[in-house]
């Protein structure tokens, strides 16, 4: 057919199959293009949106590559006229895109270390052989951890631990039982809950601290954030250990010769060594840089200081930090930063938080009520869909220009995209416990919806009587 | 010949390992046996590369590399490989990273030519295709699915023959039911029924179907030069005239006791697409194991 092969058409059609919604964004894109502007949307705001929606349908149905997505963002800022080439430039790079590239190499260094048997003999020394103090060990080791070196982090190194344990327990790490889904829970759950506890925990909390300074609403130090946070961290430790204790109650009560095994394991490494110890006290120099340091010199340049301390001491090369950092999510989080700036700047998110809360106000009747929907719900909801650092990056200029307390409304965005309990691409660490083959999709959903509720009403009492009284 | 057995867990893909192996010996074909392991979403998959790594670090398998060594326990058991490859068993070590998420295992074959068992990951169609296409196989063997989007991709856009082998059951004795029409691929059909017959150790239902009164004397010729080559090769076989509907009647007449053989449709791609096919028509609603032939 004109003169084309079989074969080049059914590649074509092989294309056109797996790009579908590449296609299909591409004609909602110029369709939007040609519908009239709405009343009280500037022409650029129009534009912005369209960007939006386009990149959205992308990054959920992963039809191209997430660079792709990132230089398609910048590409159609500048095309479509939303900023000029320099604006767009300027808006992609920030201390927030720094911290989180500095964030995800420094975890790359810690994980080269080999500190995670380290950390298995540290959980069991704490928990002993009592199942259920082992699952509550996980959750909180988990969740403290990884409110400092991120939880994707903090995932891949409990993994084999939890793994390990399952196969001393005699169990085959290829057949699934109640006791890996609690033992994989537990890490997933608790990465989740503890990355609400630093700015470090999340790339998200990152993008939202960006937003309040970049918009002139607030300045967030890492010591504010944690005051914020913490409490509601420590009060879900308990919480999610019993849900899942109860949801996926194992037959094996205690794991003895499964501890055991674990202790022989791990004695065979000997002592810390010269580099762990060394890296161990630069992460706490970092830790404490972010304290003092970052009010003034900012959290992404703390974080860079800590990988070039790791580099300068050759505890890690470039080409590991090269070969296992992320640059393709780091290169999305810059981009839907620049994307969320303008649309603050085009006033698109002023206009699409003033639609939804005339609209949802026909609903609930109370403008606070829709606020905390929007906020909790509706980011809760999308981080399960999407991705927790996208939401907050696409959502967080809409719910802060929904007027109220935008740190207040900030804080509530940034802690229920960590509610990343129902689906395996809500989280990294999600992920993680569902490559192992014994997690099947559904399982998110038998502790997850409890989770997610309870840490809803969680947060509503954080932030009905905890948030007032540090008097933001 | 080069052979893709397309294999997914220790649960269900034995039959289908079995089959393919039983082909491939016979033919003495290079095999590859293929495990396509979970899409891993691009937001995770350098933290699940490094969580793999450690694993193996406290030596626990990665995901999938199970699969292959039941895989390898299964060609040891039914002796497939050599005494000197497999004197020390599986051993992930073996297990070569050749890039773009490509794993693979080279073994000696004692019944076929060459043997390899890879591990890659990704969507299933994506990853069959691209093997097929850079290795250039000219059979890719796979388990059923009750996807009906499965089937149709797996018809339009894998460019080897393809064997389904759906609900196969060892115990059953299995009859041949080579479809044989005008279709651009009958003669290779033909051909590739007498190599399964012969696999199997099975007979041959040549059947013709038609909607026309009278049974032409095209369709007379077909059936008979089939009935020639199976003579031809020691593989008894039966000559049948059937009228109806070929999707139907084809259906009807194989039931859950014959491997049923087809040429591919002679439509253009595109018109396969938009209408599909009589294959692809077979394939969506068959309850036996099934080849097309290309």
């Amino acid at each position: 057919m004109f003169g084309f092969s079989d074969r080049s058409i059914s590649n074509l059609l092989f294309w056109i199959t797996r790009k579908k919604w590449l296609i299909l964004s591409f004609l909602l894109s110029i369709s939007f293009f040609y519908f009239p502007t709405p009343d009280g949307l500037s022409s650029e705001g129009h534009r912005t949106l369209i960007i939006v929606i386009v990149a959205l349908s992308l990054i959920v149905s992963e039809t191209i590559p997430l660079p792709a997505v990132a230089m398609l963002i910048l590409i159609m800022e500048v095309v479509l006229g939303v900023d000029t080439p320099d604006g767009v430039a300027s808006s992609f790079m920030s201390d927030a895109v720094l911290f989180i590239m500095g964030s995800l190499m420094l975890a790359v260094s810690i994980v080269h270390q080999g500190l995670d048997k380290r950390l298995a003999l540290l959980v069991i020394t704490i928990t002993g052989n009592k199942t259920w103090r082992i699952v509550l060990g996980f959750v909180t080791i988990s969740a403290l951890l990884s409110s400092f070196i991120g939880e994707h982090t903090v995932g891949a190194m409990m993994l084999p631990v939890a793994l390990a344990l399952i196969r001393n327990a005699g169990l085959d790490t290829g057949k699934a039982t109640k006791l890996s889904s609690v033992l994989l829970f537990s890490i997933a759950y608790g990465c989740a809950i503890g990355s609400i506890g630093t700015p470090s925990g999340g790339g998200r909390n990152a993008i939202m601290i960006g937003y309040l300074a970049e918009f002139g609403m607030a300045e967030i130090s890492y010591l504010d954030w944690i005051k914020m946070t913490y409490p509601m961290l420590i009060l879900e430790i308990p919480i999610v250990s019993l849900i899942l204790w109860r949801t996926f109650t194992p037959s094996q009560k205690t794991m003895d010769s499964s501890v055991r095994k674990l202790k022989v394991q791990v004695a065979k490494k000997g002592k810390l060594n010269a580099n762990q110890i060394m890296a161990i006290g630069i992460f706490i120099l970092v830790f404490l840089g972010w304290i003092f340091f970052s009010p003034i010199f900012g959290l992404g340049t703390v974080a860079l200081s800590g990988v070039f301390l790791y580099l300068s001491f050759g505890l890690i090369n470039w080409k590991e930090i090269n070969r296992n950092t992320n640059w393709g999510v780091i290169l999305l989080f810059g981009s839907a930063i620049s994307l969320g700036i303008q649309m603050k700047e085009t006033g698109a998110a002023f206009w699409v938080a003033g639609q939804t809360l005339t609209y949802l106000e026909i609903i609930f009747q109370d403008v606070e009520i829709v606020r905390w929907f929007v906020s909790v719900i509706v980011t809760g909801l999308l981080t399960n869909l999407l991705s927790s650092a996208a939401t907050v990056a696409v959502l967080g200029p809409i719910v802060l220009d929904m007027g109220g307390n935008p740190v207040i409304t900030g804080f509530m965005t940034s802690i229920a995209s960590a509610f990343a309990y129902l689906t395996v691409v809500a989280s990294p660490t999600c992920m993680i416990i569902h490559s192992t083959g014994l997690i099947t999709a559904s399982d998110y959903f038998k502790a997850g919806w409890k989770l997610f509720i309870i840490s809803v009403f969680l947060l509503l009492i954080v932030s009905l009587f905890y948030w007032p009284s540090l008097s933001l | 010949m080069k052979i893709l057995i397309g294999i997914s867990s220790k649960k269900y893909s034995e039959p289908t390992l079995d089959v393919g192996m039983r082909i491939a010996s016979i033919l003495n074909s290079s095999t590859t046996i293929l495990d396509v392991g979970e899409k891993i979403n691009e937001f995770s998959y350098k933290d699940v590369s490094i969580a793999n790594e450690l694993m193996e670090s406290w030596d626990l398998d990665r995901p999938g590399v199970d699969v292959l060594e039941w895989a390898y326990n299964y060609l040891q058991k039914e002796n497939y490989i050599t005494k000197s490859s497999n004197d020390s068993g599986f051993s992930k070590n073996l297990l070569v990273d050749k890039g773009n998420g490509r794993s693979e295992v080279f073994l000696k074959g004692s019944a076929v030519k060459n043997l390899s068992l890879i591990l890659r990951n990704g969507d299933i169609i994506e990853e069959l295709r691209d093997e097929v296409q850079s290795f250039n196989y000219d059979l890719t063997i796979i388990g059923g699915s009750g996807k009906r989007s499965m089937a149709h991709d797996l018809v339009q856009y894998i460019d080897s023959s393809i064997f389904v082998v759906n609900n196969f059951n060892r115990k059953q004795t299995y009859r041949i039911l080579l479809a044989v029409d005008d279709s651009e691929g009958n003669k290779k059909a033909v051909k590739f029924a007498v190599r399964v017959a012969q696999a199997f150790n099975i007979e041959v239902d040549i059947v013709s179907i038609t909607n026309e009164k009278r049974v032409s004397e095209k369709f007379h010729s077909y059936s008979h030069r089939a009935e020639k080559m199976m003579r031809r090769t020691g593989v008894k076989s039966k000559v049948r005239f059937v009228k109806g509907d070929l999707v139907d009647t084809l259906l009807d007449v194989a039931g859950n006791n014959h491997i049923i053989v087809m040429g591919r449709s002679s439509q253009s791609p595109l018109s396969k697409f938009f209408l599909g096919s009589k294959p692809l028509a077979v394939m969506e609603s068959c309850n036996c194991p099934m080849v097309i032939v290309k």
